[in-house]
């Protein structure tokens, strides 16, 4: 059978190749006993299984892996790696594929869970330590989803566990320097 | 020098790391933890200035910008102390592996240092709260101290994802049958459930982003809890907390029949044993009281 092309990767291999570079784990010693989706809590709702995507990696695949909402769903919990007999880290290789979809510029499948992380970011760089009050209304305004958690947000804030205003901790100004210095590097 | 006390027996007081959320949603467990640490002997000394954590270890190798949150907590620590402690696992998940790249990448950890303009070496030991519960206090002190045995309580410990995962660098216990928590459930006189998924993830920041996922997540945890016969379920994460107690009322929604279960930190559950006020272990800011149970088991 002859290797499938991507629209967006030249060959198979180059694809395979950077994956392997940027997460640093070995995806040819894979044979699919598929105890990375079996042990997975989110898998039941990716669009691909964990043992798919590596072998949809191997075949050069980069437009459906890149696109798809399985590396999105992964919450890094490393059960899949914990219980992999060739210890592939399939944590480590969903982070990678994370950088590379937002490098090249493809939106997230489960674009609020990107918009997420950006609000906690963000929210970290404005005070050194998470508001969660201003991190939400952050992340809402970004995802313009303003009724979802709306009750339970509510009754977080009435339990006083949403404070209103910000803790204003001394390290912050460190902190935004810290933030300013890395992202000039890079 | 705290080691050397601590090996000599002498009460010591140990840095502690609180973490965001120890501030805010789970103010109940930073109490409960400062409070039964002064009856066992301990203070925990808040590490001054602290900043967030980052909440997230990252995977990727080209990474460091999210390396310099935790590096820098770990730098101002060392400052400070030898033994730096947490209560939040998601916090203690994040230093700790970045304690464990901070002594075994001498390229990166050069590379941090120059950007958080500090000189860290990775020689800094990171301990969970409750392993200082169990190797510096020891669980058959604990077990002596207790002023309330917990008898006749059925008690599941949650250990969800972050305590024990990658093992390699977190090594807190057995990475598929873990029992530190059982253990410290029984030296306070309550008797352990054991259950499957005690191991299994919460579904974690998914709340936000496909509360659907969390919600499924959370009830297979606590279904497979009751099953086995648990009347509370003890944790040590407030992102698992969040999910598992407060997804409750969404669970109710989706699954007619399901009967909740109080969600307590373990640090609540060792307040109860030590004998402090059931009014200030902050029960009122847990979603499902725990009141009736533990007023049905004489406890309170």
């Amino acid at each position: 059978m002859l290797p499938h092309r991507d629209p967006i990767g030249q060959s198979p291999h180059s694809f395979l190749r950077e994956v392997e570079k940027r997460s640093g784990e070995n995806l040819n010693l894979c044979y699919q006993c598929l105890k990375c989706t079996v042990g997975c809590p989110t898998a039941p709702y990716m669009d691909i299984r964990p043992n798919s995507l590596i072998r949809m990696i191997q075949m050069g695949r980069k437009k459906e892996v890149l696109e798809s909402s399985a590396i999105w769903l992964c919450v890094s919990c490393e059960t899949c790696g914990t219980r992999c007999p060739n210890q592939i880290d399939i944590g480590v290789l969903m982070d990678a594929l994370r950088e590379m979809a937002v490098d090249e510029g493809i939106h997230a499948k489960e674009k609020n869970i990107h918009l997420l992380h950006e609000a906690f970011i963000q929210s970290i760089r404005r005070g050194g330590r998470v508001h969660e009050a201003t991190m939400l209304i952050d992340y809402k305004l970004r995802s313009k989803d303003f009724f979802t958690d709306l009750l339970p947000g509510i009754k977080l804030f009435m339990k006083g566990k949403i404070p209103l205003l910000p803790s204003l901790v001394k390290g912050r100004g460190e902190m935004k320097r810290i933030f300013e210095r890395c992202t000039k590097a890079k | 020098m705290l080691y050397a006390l601590s090996v000599c027996g002498v009460s010591m007081d140990y840095l502690y790391f609180p973490g965001c959320t120890l501030y805010t949603k789970a103010k109940n467990f930073d109490q409960t933890a400062r409070e039964c640490s002064l009856l066992l002997g301990f203070e925990l000394k808040e590490l001054p200035e602290w900043t967030c954590c980052g909440a997230t270890f990252p995977l990727a190798t080209d990474n460091l910008m999210a390396l310099l949150p935790p590096s820098r907590i770990l730098a101002k620590a060392r400052e400070q102390g030898t033994t730096l402690t947490t209560l939040c696992a998601v916090c203690f998940n994040v230093i700790k592996r970045t304690n464990h790249l901070m002594q075994k990448d001498h390229e990166k950890r050069e590379k941090i240092n120059n950007y958080i303009e500090m000189n860290y070496q990775g020689d800094l030991r990171v301990l969970h709260y409750l392993e200082i519960l169990k190797q510096e206090i020891g669980f058959s002190q604990i077990r002596e101290r207790v002023k309330t045995p917990l008898s006749g309580l059925k008690a599941a410990a949650y250990y969800g994802c972050m305590l024990l995962r990658p093992f390699d660098e977190m090594g807190f216990d057995d990475k598929e049958r873990p029992t530190l928590i059982e253990e410290f459930i029984e030296a306070m006189g309550a008797e352990s459930v054991d259950f499957p998924y005690k191991i299994e993830c919460c579904g974690s920041f998914q709340s936000v982003g496909s509360p659907e996922v969390a919600t499924e997540c959370a009830y297979k945890i606590l279904s497979s809890a009751l099953k086995n016969g648990a009347e509370v379920v003890v944790s040590t994460c407030p992102m698992c907390t969040f999910n598992i107690d407060h997804k409750q009322s969404d669970i109710k929604e989706k699954y007619l029949g399901f009967k909740t279960v109080p969600v307590l930190y373990v640090t609540q559950l060792l307040g109860i044993a030590m004998g402090l006020n059931p009014q200030c272990l902050g029960f009122e800011q847990n979603f499902v009281d725990p009141f009736p149970v533990l007023k049905e088991k004489g406890l309170v």
